[in-house]
This record gives structure tokens, C-alpha cells and sequence, in this order.
């Protein structure tokens, strides 16, 4: 990106400092938005520049805002989801990091937006240096008045708080999150009511990623056609895409959404490392179905993405490369989901156990005939019916292994029968 | 009220709006299978058995949780929602010892009978089962099989929501969730009990009941309990000839029985512990014991109940022919039925002018809040309805006043010691006491009739908000008793008059 003040990912040593970020133009639209704009008005303007949630479903942010009642006297609040449990996905902690400020200024623009005046930034548990710099950065922002009872004297009060997580993947599901931030076990919650009806302490409850709170700031600083340009119309802004894996640079890229994943890996990533073909994809987090070589000069849109059965997810990019067995992948996805289940429903919780134990059995050589049925069907028994989402998040990577890699994984299983007989 | 219209399965009907999918499901006689919903708590939805296809969405739906709409088109049989049921039986009986055959709820399992009806594949699960402890103490006699659990959560929504205990949590999480109890917060409310009840597997388990019987053995009947002033609706299970030998009976547990009105899904364990009231210390044949001056109880002299009475009502006869007044007196109790009651009153009061009737009850005990009462008997008030309050006889005067003394219940010694029961009934010539266990007191009186508790009677007792339930008789009487209700109407026949 050309454009340093436009970026999510702001550059410099002392970035994330208060008076970095004012020079770089920091606050000045929320500040002239609170002063002159009503909530309906910031509302209709984040709906229209098509923002969609960067957290993973990408449902558009102004649409989610918009189902929050106005009219009852309940305390209503916003839940920054800053759990980044997705693996493959580390740019939530890059925008925190580098850009507080930005963070700190989306949240009073949402909160304006909205009518919340308490405001939490639920963030992992690992990310405890982040969490004391988010601290900071609000201490900085209370002491100038931008935050606190009379925001940029506009009369509106927000408190900001952060609250560490203990560390579990399914904190970064919404209902759970609200669980564990109640100071409950963090189980996600049966649906309906949402969180926008009841949520937080029994609240209405606006939650967003933090990637997605943090291009608030840029629509409101050069508007909402500008931010659609800079992305697709139906699905504005730019990405922060993390491409890990066996590619030669590996790292956070900013792109606009719909940039081809061929052109990210190859034009940004340096293509894959070691000089070896590419042998598969995962889009979007380690829960987005996987992809082969093929498949990889597809716009990565959350449309585009649908499209071919998988998605985009968190937009954590892992590259896997023909030297790396997918029984391996395999066994490590299983176990993550395995690791992760929070073990409130069925077929999650003996699911996704089951197919670790099969794909640890299948990966030291002890696969056998009918194995890659079994998991299929124990997938497909957890898709769908799951009460929350996280059953899907299990099955649909395992399913497109064991769909578009089926005849490597057989192979390898033959193999272990050959030994056998030899 | 505007009443939404549904189908299910075809066929077309009218339920309450609010109503679940479940319920209304259950309206017209279809059972969806489940294992976390109870219909005391709010849907849980967290064991996904009761997944059934609501036509326009495009996955299966929670039935104990959606909520009907109008037009909702509700199938409960199709076969995706049959493959559904039987994956997620596959995924419970994968990690599930199967070990029915030693398991106190083969046979009233919702695993079992589900397995039986939606299952019936052969197990594809090759690989090592979780290892979980089978055999875990949590108090007041109960017991927690974690490799059984199927995490239904029933056990802890209910010691959280209804008693607000919250002695049982999850701990743990995946696949080595497990429910467990803070070191030292044993289970110790008065509830516990329902945790057997309302566990849909062999997961908690009663030491009381556990290996005693199979419960396909079992017969239930329904009753009152009458261990308080509640009034709860109660089953009681017993078995009666085989597999027990010659034609013994026995009880074997006592379970709640729904009842909104009252107890709604629960009883408290010290009603549930009547089972021993059913059981323990029952006399079982007439005893005549010359008013305490032979050497003890002589059980073993035959003596029928056709000649017992007939003695009495001549007893109560030449009492009345001796010319000094009625110089009878009774003391009835509060486990007497409303019938009963009335019957009493006709006989003594009525009929044969008895002036004093006392009433004489177990000791009132602490109310806890929830559904026992203070009250430590059924019908307190179905006998204040009757004009038989509580009212003692004075133990010191009982002689003056009366020669002959009919004595039922033996809850004198409730309020007196031994001792003074003694010199209370010292001065009356005559006593007969009409109970159905033995205590001291059949030491003093001059002939003991063995009485049926109320779980062997029909009747009604009127509870402490004043709701009249009738029950009928839950087990056979023990051989050798009879109601009170029989004896009263066989007496009366003897005396000659009627108490119709």
C-alpha cells in the first residue's frame, strides 16, 4: 500500500503511540462525526460501503448494527472480538499492536453508531502484551477526553474495557465469548435469542472482529465510496490476508478484497519455498475447506469463495507444499478441532475426537480399509447439527481433505497393507 | 387466545402460540426422542437427538427449541432425520461401556430404547474408549458413572435451577467433559433423589435401588405421599412374586410423579424414603396382648379379623349398655384419609355420641421451602375440614374420662415417652390401638389391629393448600392388614348401623 494513512497496518516504531496516530490524522473523524452526525447517519453510511465482518461469517457490519433494538431501556453493548483463535490467522494482533488508536477510534464511531456506552475488547489470553498495550493506548485516549463520560465534548459517555480471555478456540464464537465474558464456562449459547437482542448480560449486544471495527475509522476519514472502491462493491475494503506455510515470505499483506489467491502467494508471499509445487490451500483459517493447486486463481471474496465450496473465512492463507503428506494434515486438523470442541453437544464433542483418533491411527501407518468412510460420515454427522458453528468449522476442512485428497490417503493406507503382506 | 395452526407429519393441528415443535409434537402422540430436554428447563439443545426437518429450512431443526410459526410443516420421520438420530447414537455409544447387563437403567434407558428403535448397526468404533471413573461417591448415597454420562446436563440445570444448590458442574472440556462436584460440596439437599429420576442413563445411580432388581420386575402404582403435608404424586414400584420367591412383596423405590398442580417433576427424599414406611416394622397379624399384664405380644394365636371385631363392637356395646355416659374415647390421626375421617366421625361422634375425640399427629417438622412442608402428615387439613383439628389428650386425665380407648396411629409417642404413654393409658380399662407399625405402644394396649399405610389404600387426603386428590390403591396390602376405611365399615356392620 502506497497510501501509509489509509492502511490497517500503520508503519514506524512508536505507531501505536497516541501522537503518532493524531499525526497521521488519528481521531479527527470521529471527532467530526460525533459533532455533526446523527447515529442513524454513521449507521447508513458503514452499510453503505459494504463492509463485511473480517472475523470469519463476513455478515455486512451495518446490517448486524441495525439489528439492535432502539428502543428499550436495556444497557446495550459492544464486543470486540479480539480472541483470534483461528489457525493461519494473526492480523487482529498486527492492527492492535501497531494501531490501537485505530481500534480505540472504530469502537467509539460503532458505539456512537448504536447508542453503547460500555464498550469490551475481549482478547485472548495469550495476547497478554497486547492486552496492557490496548490498556495504554486507552488510558491515552481517556486522559484526552476522546474516551470517558463526555466524548469530544459531544456529550456522549463510552467506557472501554479489556477483558483477557483463558485461551479456548471457542471463545472466539460470539455466544461463547459472551459466556466466558460473564465470567461463565465459555460454551456458546442456543440460538435464538442473538446477540443483538440478548447478549451481554442479558443486553443487546453488537460483536465485531477487530479488523472489522478498525476500517470503521477509514469510512468515516474518506467515505464509504472510497472504501467500496478500494475493495469490491459488494464487499468494500482491503484484507489483511497472513499467509504462513511453505512460502518464502510469509507475513501479513494488505490487498483489497478480491485479489486473486494465486497473486498473493506468488506476487506477495514469494511463492512457495524449497522449489516445490504447490499441493493444496487453506483460503481462510484452518475451518475454511481446503483447495488444490487448481483452484487457487480465485478472487478471494467471500462470494467467490463460496462458490467453490469453501471460504473466506479469516483470511489466513496456510500454503502446503507437495512434500508435506496429507495424512499429516489431516491428523493436525482433527486434533486442533478435537483439542478445541468445548464438549456441550454431541457431535462435536465425540465427532471431532473420533476422527483424531482415526487420522492419528491413519498417519503412523495403521489406516485401514473403509477408514476414509468412517470419517466422512462422521463429518457429515457433525455438519449441520451442531449447536453452534463450530461443527461445521470441523467438519468442512476434514471433508475436503478426505474429499479432494481421498486417493493420497488411500495410497498411503494401501501402502501399510503392502508392508503387511510382504 | 389466536391459536397457530401447524402440521406435523401430515397431519394438521392447533397449538398455543409459544408452543414447541416438541410439545406440539407430543400433543398428538408423537414422542420426539431426547436426551437434554426436560420439560421442567428451558431447551438446552445441546444433545441434538430431537433434530426434525422444518420444511423451508434448509438444515434440521432443534424440536425442543423452534418454536412454532404459523403454517409450520414439521417432519419427524424422514430419513434424514432418522440418519440424524442414529448419528448421534452412534457418537454416544461410541466412547459407551455397554454394560447394560449390570446397569440399574437397562430397561427405562433413553439410550437403550432409542438404540433399539432409531440404532441397530453394527459398531464401526476401532479405536480406544475414554477411560473415565465408573464409581464416584457425590453424596447422600448417590452414585456417578462418568463412563455412562451422556452429558445431557439434566443433573446440573436442576441443582442449579430448582434446589439452587449447584453442587454438580462440567468440568473438563471436549471429549473429556465430564460432570464432577467441588471437593468437599457433596450433594446434601433434601432433592437428591430426583437426579435418579431425571438422569436418561445409568449415570447416577441410587445405592438404595442399585443392583436390587431389574426394573422390568417392577410394578408402579400411583399414590399420594403422605409423608407430609404436600401431598406430592408419587410411584410406587414393587415387586411381587418372581423372580422373588413364594409370593413375597417388596418395595423397591419410590420415583415422582408429574403432577403440575403440586410437585410438578419432583419429591423430596424424605418422601422418597417412605419406602421404608411401606416396608419396615409392619405388623402383619393381630396381636392380643391382655393390656400389657402377659409377658408379651402373642402374634403367634390366631385370631381373625371377623372375631376381633365382633368382639369389639360388643365391647363398645356393653360400654354403652352400662348406663354411665359414653365413656369412649378416640384418637385418630392425619394419615386417615378424608373418607376414612368422615367415616370416623359418623361412627363416634354421630352415632355413638363419643365427646372425646382427639387427633394426634408425628411432631410438626421444619418446612424447607420448596415442597415439604412443616406438617409430617397427609391430611392435617382434610381433618381441620372435618372439625378435627390437632388436639391432644391430656396424658394425665385420659384415665378419668374414659374406660375404653381406641387408639389409632401410634404418634403418642411422638409426644410422650414410653414412660408416660404408659401411665397415660394406665388408668383406661380397655385399649385398642388400630396401626400399621410397631412401636412401644403396642406393649400397652390391650389388642394391636394391623392397619395398611396409605400407599396400600384408596382415598383422598387433602393437602396444605387445600387440593383434594384422590388416589387409588398404589401396592396390595400386606398380608394380614387392613384400611381403616374396611375395618370402620366392618365394625359398623357388627354394631348394626350404617355409615353411608
Amino acid at each position: 500500500m502506497a497510501d501509509r494513512e489509509t492502511t490497517l497496518l500503520a508503519a514506524g516504531d512508536n505507531s501505536f503511540r497516541l501522537d503518532a496516530y493524531l499525526r497521521r490524522g488519528g481521531y479527527e473523524a470521529a471527532r467530526k462525526t460525533l459533532l455533526s452526525l446523527k447515529p442513524r447517519e454513521v449507521m447508513d453510511e458503514v452499510k453503505k460501503a459494504n463492509l463485511r465482518g473480517r472475523g470469519g461469517a463476513g455478515f455486512p457490519a451495518g446490517s448486524k448494527w441495525a439489528f439492535v433494538p432502539q428502543t428499550d431501556d436495556r444497557p446495550k453493548y459492544l464486543c470486540v472480538n479480539a480472541d483470534e483463535g483461528e489457525p493461519g490467522t494473526f492480523k487482529d494482533r498486527a492492527v492492535m499492536t501497531r494501531d490501537p488508536h485505530l481500534l480505540i477510534e472504530g469502537i467509539i464511531l460503532t458505539c456512537y453508531a448504536v447508542g453503547i456506552h460500555t464498550a469490551f475488547i475481549y482478547i485472548r489470553g495469550e495476547y497478554e502484551a497486547i492486552a496492557r498495550r490496548l490498556e495504554e493506548a486507552l488510558g491515552e485516549a481517556g486522559a484526552k477526553g476522546f474516551i470517558g463520560p463526555d466524548v469530544f465534548g459531544s456529550g456522549f459517555g463510552l467506557e472501554v474495557l479489556v477483558h483477557r480471555g483463558a485461551g479456548a478456540y471457542i471463545c472466539g464464537e460470539e455466544t461463547a465469548l459472551l459466556e466466558s465474558l460473564e465470567g461463565k464456562r465459555g460454551l456458546p449459547r442456543l440460538k435464538p435469542p442473538f446477540p443483538a437482542s440478548v447478549g451481554l448480560f442479558v443486553g443487546p449486544t453488537v460483536i465485531n472482529n477487530v479488523e472489522t471495527i478498525a476500517n470503521i475509522p477509514l469510512i468515516f476519514r474518506h467515505g464509504a465510496d472510497w472504501f467500496t472502491g478500494r475493495g469490491l462493491p459488494r464487499d468494500g475494503g482491503t484484507r489483511l490476508f497472513g499467509v504462513s506455510g511453505a512460502v518464502r515470505k510469509p507475513g501479513l499483506y494488505e490487498l483489497p478484497v478480491g485479489t486473486p489467491l494465486r497473486k498473493i502467494i506468488f506476487e506477495h508471499a514469494g511463492g512457495p519455498a524449497g522449489g516445490q509445487a504447490i499441493k493444496a490451500v487453506i483460503p481462510g483459517g484452518l475451518s475454511a475447506p481446503f483447495l488444490t493447486a487448481n483452484e487457487i486463481d480465485v478472487p478471494m471474496d467471500y462470494e467467490s469463495l463460496a462458490h467453490i465450496h469453501s471460504m473466506l473465512g479469516s483470511a489466513g492463507i496456510i500454503v502446503i507444499g507437495e512434500r508435506t503428506p496429507m495424512a499429516d494434515i489431516l491428523r493436525i486438523t482433527a486434533r486442533f478441532y478435537a483439542h478445541e470442541s468445548c464438549g456441550q453437544c454431541t457431535p462435536c464433542r465425540i465427532g471431532t475426537t473420533w476422527i483424531s483418533k482415526i487420522a492419528d491411527r491413519l498417519a503412523s501407518g495403521g489406516g485401514a480399509e473403509g477408514d476414509l468412510e468412517t470419517i466422512r460420515d462422521l463429518a457429515e454427522g457433525m455438519k449441520g447439527r451442531t449447536l453452534c458453528p463450530m461443527g461445521d468449522a470441523a467438519a468442512m476442512p476434514i471433508l475436503s481433505i478426505v474429499e479432494k485428497f481421498g486417493s493420497e490417503l488411500a495410497a498411503a493406507i494401501a501402502r501399510k497393507k503392502d508392508t503387511e503382506t510382504e | 387466545m389466536n391459536m397457530v395452526t401447524i402440521e406435523i407429519d401430515g397431519r394438521s393441528l392447533q397449538v398455543e402460540p409459544g408452543t414447541t415443535v416438541l410439545k406440539a409434537a407430543e400433543a398428538i402422540g408423537i414422542v420426539i426422542p431426547r436426551f437434554c430436554f426436560h420439560p421442567a428447563f428451558e431447551p438446552e439443545g445441546s444433545c441434538r437427538m430431537c433434530l426434525v426437518e422444518i420444511e423451508g429450512l434448509p438444515k434440521l431443526d432443534l424440536a425442543c427449541a423452534t418454536v412454532v410459526r404459523e403454517g409450520m410443516k414439521v417432519r419427524t420421520a424422514t430419513p434424514r432425520v432418522v440418519e440424524a438420530r442414529k448419528d448421534v447414537l452412534e457418537f454416544l455409544l461410541a466412547d459407551h461401556p455397554l454394560d447394560c447387563p449390570i446397569c440399574d437403567k437397562a430397561g427405562e434407558c433413553f439410550l437403550q430404547d432409542y438404540y433399539d428403535k432409531h440404532g441397530r448397526y453394527a459398531s464401526r468404533f476401532f479405536e480406544s474408549k475414554e477411560k473415565k471413573k465408573k464409581k464416584i461417591a457425590i453424596g447422600k448415597g448417590l452414585l456417578l458413572d462418568r463412563e455412562r454420562c451422556v452429558l445431557c446436563t439434566r443433573c446440573v440445570r436442576f441443582l442449579r435451577r430448582v434446589t439452587g444448590t449447584g453442587e454438580l458442574g462440567v468440568f473438563e472440556r471436549g471429549v473429556k467433559a465430564e460432570i464432577g462436584i467441588d471437593e468437599g460440596r457433596d450433594i446434601r439437599n433434601n432433592y437428591s433423589g430426583n437426579l435418579v429420576d431425571i438422569c436418561p442413563v445409568g449415570a447416577i445411580t441410587d445405592r438404595d435401588f442399585r443392583f436390587k432388581t431389574r426394573v422390568w420386575f417392577l410394578e408402579k402404582g400411583r399414590t399420594v405421599c403422605p409423608r407430609c403435608g404436600r401431598g406430592c404424586s408419587i410411584v410406587v414400584q414393587s415387586v411381587r412374586g418372581y423372580p422373588l420367591v413364594g409370593n413375597e412383596r417388596r418395595i423397591y423405590r419410590i420415583v415422582a410423579a408429574e403432577n403440575p398442580a403440586v410437585n410438578g417433576h419432583w419429591i423430596c427424599d424424605f418422601g422418597r424414603c417412605g419406602q421404608h414406611d411401606i416396608e419396615d416394622d409392619r405388623l402383619t397379624a393381630i396381636a392380643v396382648n391382655d393390656g400389657g399384664r402377659s409377658a408379651g405380644l402373642q402374634e403367634g394365636r390366631p385370631a381373625d379379623w371377623n372375631a376381633v371385631l365382633k368382639a369389639l363392637a360388643g365391647e363398645i356395646r356393653t360400654l354403652g349398655e352400662a348406663g354411665r355416659g359414653t365413656r369412649l374415647a378416640v384418637i385418630l390421626n392425619s394419615f386417615l384419609t378424608d373418607e376414612e375421617l368422615g367415616m370416623c366421625r359418623k361412627l363416634f361422634v354421630d352415632i355413638l355420641g363419643v365427646k372425646d375425640i382427639f387427633l394426634v399427629d408425628p411432631k410438626p417438622g421444619e418446612a424447607d421451602g420448596l415442597l415439604l412442608t412443616a406438617d409430617r402428615a397427609p391430611n392435617v387439613r382434610g381433618a381441620a375440614v372435618l372439625g378435627l383439628g390437632p388436639k391432644p389428650p391430656d396424658a394425665a386425665r385420659l384415665g378419668e374420662s374414659a374406660d375404653m380407648l381406641l387408639i389409632f396411629g401410634s404418634h403418642l409417642l411422638d409426644h410422650l415417652s414410653p414412660e408416660q404413654a404408659a401411665a397415660a393409658l394406665g388408668g383406661v380399662r380397655r385399649k385398642w390401638l388400630f396401626t400399621a407399625h410397631r412401636s412401644a405402644l403396642d406393649r400397652l394396649v390391650d389388642v394391636v389391629l394391623p392397619t395398611a399405610v396409605p400407599a396400600e389404600k384408596k382415598g383422598s387426603f387433602t393437602n396444605v393448600d387445600g387440593i383434594t386428590q384422590s388416589f387409588a390403591c398404589a401396592v396390595r396390602p400386606r398380608k394380614g392388614c387392613l384400611p381403616e376405611a374396611e375395618i370402620l365399615a366392618r365394625l359398623a356392620a357388627e354394631l348394626g348401623v350404617k355409615l353411608e
